[in-house]
């Protein structure tokens, strides 16, 4: 039978005999100190730890045992010149008592501590570790109990020796002791609640299955109350009760954030401690009548701003020109400077719509969004350069083909002003005035209402310039008289829009590469071919120059249909740059199947990693076991390639790949072999990564 | 029996935690077993009533105008077995009853749990011990307890002469269960008579409660 075994059967038979009286003198926990190595090297500080077997129904103490209980303690006597420091305490689980809520451990815990041994010490001495364990144990009723512990290692005259039973324990031990948080936090409290925000923008609620933050100290929270979270696109939210240690919410919460995460088939939990300082609430996510008014203030300030950008200062000069010429008509005035503004403010409603609608599909976007397709900024560059030709005066002025926008620009309906309104919007996407980052920032992670309001203002913001001209006739008179002046203004103002389409095309450029620039500028081709088709057949019936000139423009979605086939769209903004190697760590090349089956032809040894923005798995793999110089030093030393296969946006070659190897999602770490043919069975290691694991993998090839 | 009347207030925060429970869903919430702490520093404590060990019903609102401690007990509890076999806690009582302070000494243990006592237990324990409390009131249904939100023993309260609650937490800053401990600690509730003597606001008002948790039904 084995020890554990004996032991829970010994732990029976004294809860049968001895019962639940207090008086017991009764062992509850077996306790033993272990060591990773059995031989030690002098000054090399090793990891050694206190191993609790507890019987069932039994538990010890977190270093926050909650609203009762006690933490182990082990009072040291160890030989002259060795120190003993802090345990590093695993997370712990939720026991709650009553009313009372107790963070501790049943069954079993390692807990581990490092000791440093001085640098003078023979080799081949025996040196023995001593010391005194006291702990609480409870069930329902609690017992104080202690032991001396202790244990005899040898000094290594080299490197030091792995200790068979003691190394896996420990190591099982710290993969469970919380690691910093990799994500800013804060808190906010109310006279009630404290609202603790993470700022991890790429988890999502579907993977996590359970979240829980442990205080570090008793008092600022209630730790029986319950924690409600919240998952989205900003990160994790979590309200809970305020604790009675009123003053407590002055100082930073610390403490320990344990998350489980979904994968194949399992749960990974993963514990990160974290420091959240106190904010002022309404600062960020909360919002108050304050901050609200500031963001709607700046956004204002920010569409006033957007007027003078090179994008639709042209647009709105053209408009304003109109109104030399209706001066006369004040009442007219005011419904086109109405009208106008309702243009601006319908699209502006659009635009927050739509960005509310995909940030809560779950997109990370922000101000600007359309601009991440290239199908959008190609459109956006066509527009741009139809109005600037109908500004040179290359597209006759009034004709029903002018380009969309310089028509809608200089119709004299009040649905012209409407347009010009719509069209001013259009054209103020691809700009972003001063003032209007902090506005928008704060509106897209608002409820959708206070977001709505913001976008309002600063359309308002956009509209106004042009709706105070037409309400004060007095500085509208201000425009000089007419002439043949407005029309060279009008040519002057094309090349603000010229050099906004080169702008775009570049973009293009950036997004899409070389066929995606190449069907952009066919586009700009055909405008500038079915202007002058619509020009040249000037003399011809109606019908037919407006059938030739459709004609041609017909050719324009050809060019976006060219974009979406040869435009690599998946590497669209938001997917990371590929890692470079930096300060000896292991250097990550993007993974494509073309570069594997090269490395793997020339009999390379190939490491894939798997792994997404969103995953915490993936994140606290590549923290705890990839990022460690000693993975480094074996990849280098086998001459192992490393390889990273980015899910974040769900590549369909990598979706691929993972079916393949039986896997619908990630964390996956695939290690192939050197020299082995195309089709050899890779190694697929754990989805949970220790250093070791990925270490005697790697030692096997 | 112990009979008891919370106040509207109390069962209104009780019912709103149990609504806040219903809603949680998408199991990444745990309902709460119990409602929060309802008892604050700072406010009125909660009213309630409960008979001593004689039969005889004490209740708070008879205690206006005159300053009351509450220790929660469970005489099989080590910590509290540190406090009582040291003597610290029978001098504390003795010294603080002499300044006209009423002294309730509450057992909220289930029947059939630790620390659970017959009347006539507690008055056995009360002579034996050579314990000097106002009086001990019985509390088996715990409703008392979890009003004050009283998790361990000892867990100690303090309520001023207006009924405000002024002080919750331990009895002293030495969370351990050695008797030695009790040498050299600085007594939280004994601090925050002094404060209230000397006509100030209690310093230190609240603190976490070390102990036995209290064996609630």
């Amino acid at each position: 039978m084995s020890l554990r075994g004996t032991f829970v059967v010994l732990a029976c038979v004294f809860l049968i005999l001895g019962g639940a009286a207090a008086s017991s003198e009764t062992p509850r926990v077996r306790v033993e100190l272990l060591s990773e190595v059995a031989a030690f090297t002098p000054g090399q500080t090793f990891w050694v730890a206190l191993r609790q077997q507890i019987a069932p129904g039994w538990h010890t103490y977190w270093m926050n045992p909650g609203d009762s209980g006690e933490p182990p303690r082990i009072e040291w006597a160890l030989p002259s010149g060795f120190t003993a420091g802090e345990i590093a305490w695993p997370y712990p689980d939720r026991i709650p008592q009553g009313p009372a809520m107790t963070y501790g451990y049943s069954r079993e815990v390692v807990l581990p501590l490092p000791v440093t041994p001085p640098s003078a010490l023979d080799p081949g001495t025996r040196v023995t570790l001593r010391g005194r364990a006291s702990w609480l144990v409870c069930e329902k009723t609690c017992i104080p109990e202690e032991a001396p512990i202790a244990l005899t290692l040898s000094v290594a005259a080299r490197a030091p020796a792995p200790d068979p039973r003691g190394a896996p324990l420990i190591a099982a031990a710290r993969r469970n002791v919380p690691t910093p948080s990799p994500w800013p936090s804060s808190f906010v409290a109310t006279s009630e609640d404290i609202t603790l925000t993470v700022e991890a923008p790429h988890l999502t609620a579907d993977r996590l299955t359970d979240v829980w933050f442990y205080p570090a100290r008793w008092g600022a929270i209630d730790l029986i109350a319950p924690q409600r979270v919240r998952v989205d696109p900003a990160g994790i939210r979590l309200d809970v009760a305020r604790g009675p240690l009123r003053d407590a919410v002055g100082a930073p919460i610390e403490g320990v954030l344990v998350v489980a995460e979904r994968l194949d088939g399992d749960v990974a939990r993963h514990a990160f401690s974290l420091t959240a300082p106190p904010r002022p609430a309404g600062a960020h996510g909360d919002p108050t009548v304050a901050s609200l008014l500031r963001a709607v203030a700046l956004a204002l300030a920010g569409g006033l701003v957007l007027n003078l950008m090179p994008c639709v200062l042209p647009v709105l000069s053209v408009k304003a020109l109109g109104l030399v010429q209706h001066s006369s008509r004040p009442a007219r005035l005011r419904a086109h400077g109405l009208a106008y503004a309702a243009g601006v403010l319908a699209s502006f409603a659009i635009v927050a719509g739509a960005l509310i609608a995909l940030r809560g599909a779950g997109a990370q976007v922000g101000w600007g969004f359309q601009l991440q397709s290239p199908a959008f900024v190609t459109l956006l560059a066509w527009l741009f350069f139809a109005v600037a030709l109908g500004f040179s005066g290359v597209i006759v002025v009034g004709g029903r083909f002018a380009g969309t926008g310089q028509t809608l620009a200089t119709r004299s309906g009040y649905g012209g002003s409407f347009a010009a309104g719509a069209l001013a919007t259009v054209a103020a996407t691809p700009c972003t005035a001063p003032f209007m980052g902090a506005a928008v920032g704060f509106a897209v992670i608002q409820p959708w209402p206070i977001a709505l309001v913001v976008f309002e203002a600063l359309g308002l913001g956009l509209a106004l310039p042009y709706l105070v001209l037409t309400f004060v006739p007095a500085w509208s008179r201000l425009l000089p008289k007419p002439g043949p002046w407005m029309t060279r203004l009008q040519q002057l103002l094309a090349f603000p829009l010229y050099a906004s389409t080169a702008w775009l095309v570049w973009v293009v450029s950036q997004q899409a590469g070389p066929p995606g620039v190449g069907a952009a500028l066919a586009g700009l081709v055909l405008i500038a071919c079915a202007s002058w088709v619509h020009r040249a057949l000037g003399g011809v019936r109606a019908l037919w120059r407006h059938a030739a000139t459709w004609t041609v423009a017909a050719l324009l979605p050809l060019s976006i249909v060219g974009i979406v086939a040869l435009g690599p769209l998946a590497a669209g903004p938001g997917s990371p740059a590929p890692e470079v190697a930096a300060d000896g760590r292991l250097g990550w090349e993007p993974f494509n199947l073309e570069r594997l089956a090269a490395l793997r032809a020339s009999g390379k040894p190939v490491f894939v990693n798997f792994t997404a923005a969103w995953c915490v798995t993936c994140l606290v793999n590549e923290r705890v076991a990839l990022r460690s110089p000693a993975v480094a030093d074996v990849f280098a030393r086998k001459g192992v390639v490393a390889l990273k296969a980015d899910w974040t946006n769900r590549d369909p070659v990598i979706s691929r790949v993972l079916g393949s190897l039986g896997r619908s999602g990630v964390p996956l770490y695939v290690l192939y072999p050197p020299g082995a043919g195309i089709g050899s069975a890779p190694t697929v290691l754990p989805q949970i990564l220790t250093e070791g694991a990925v270490i005697d993998a790697l030692d096997k090839i | 029996m112990s009979t008891l009347s919370l106040t509207r207030r109390t069962f209104l925060a009780g019912s709103t935690l149990t609504g806040l429970a219903a809603v949680t869903g998408r199991g990444l919430l745990v309902p709460p077993a119990w409602g929060a702490a309802v008892a604050k520093v700072g406010e009125a404590a909660p009213a309630f009533s409960a008979n001593t060990t004689t039969g005889k019903g004490v209740s708070l609102a008879d205690q206006r105008g005159t300053i009351v401690v509450l220790e929660w007990t469970n005489h099989d509890c080590p910590y509290v077995r540190k406090h009582y076999e040291s003597g610290n806690m029978q001098a504390l009582q003795k010294e603080i009853t002499a300044q006209g302070v009423v002294w309730l000494t509450l057992i909220s243990s289930s029947p059939g749990t630790q620390g659970y006592v017959t009347p006539k237990q507690a008055d056995e324990l009360t002579s034996t011990r050579k314990a000097n409390p106002t009086a001990v009131l019985l509390d088996p249904t715990g409703a008392v307890g979890r009003a004050y939100g009283a998790t361990n023993t000892p867990h100690m309260y303090v309520i001023d002469k207006a009924g405000l609650l002024v002080y919750a937490g331990a009895i002293d800053d030495r969370p351990t269960t050695r008797r030695s401990d009790v040498q050299g600690a600085h007594n939280y509730v004994r601090a925050a008579l002094d404060d209230i003597s000397a006509g100030r606001p209690v310093q230190t008002p609240v603190t976490r409660a070390y102990g036995c948790t209290v064996k609630y039904a």
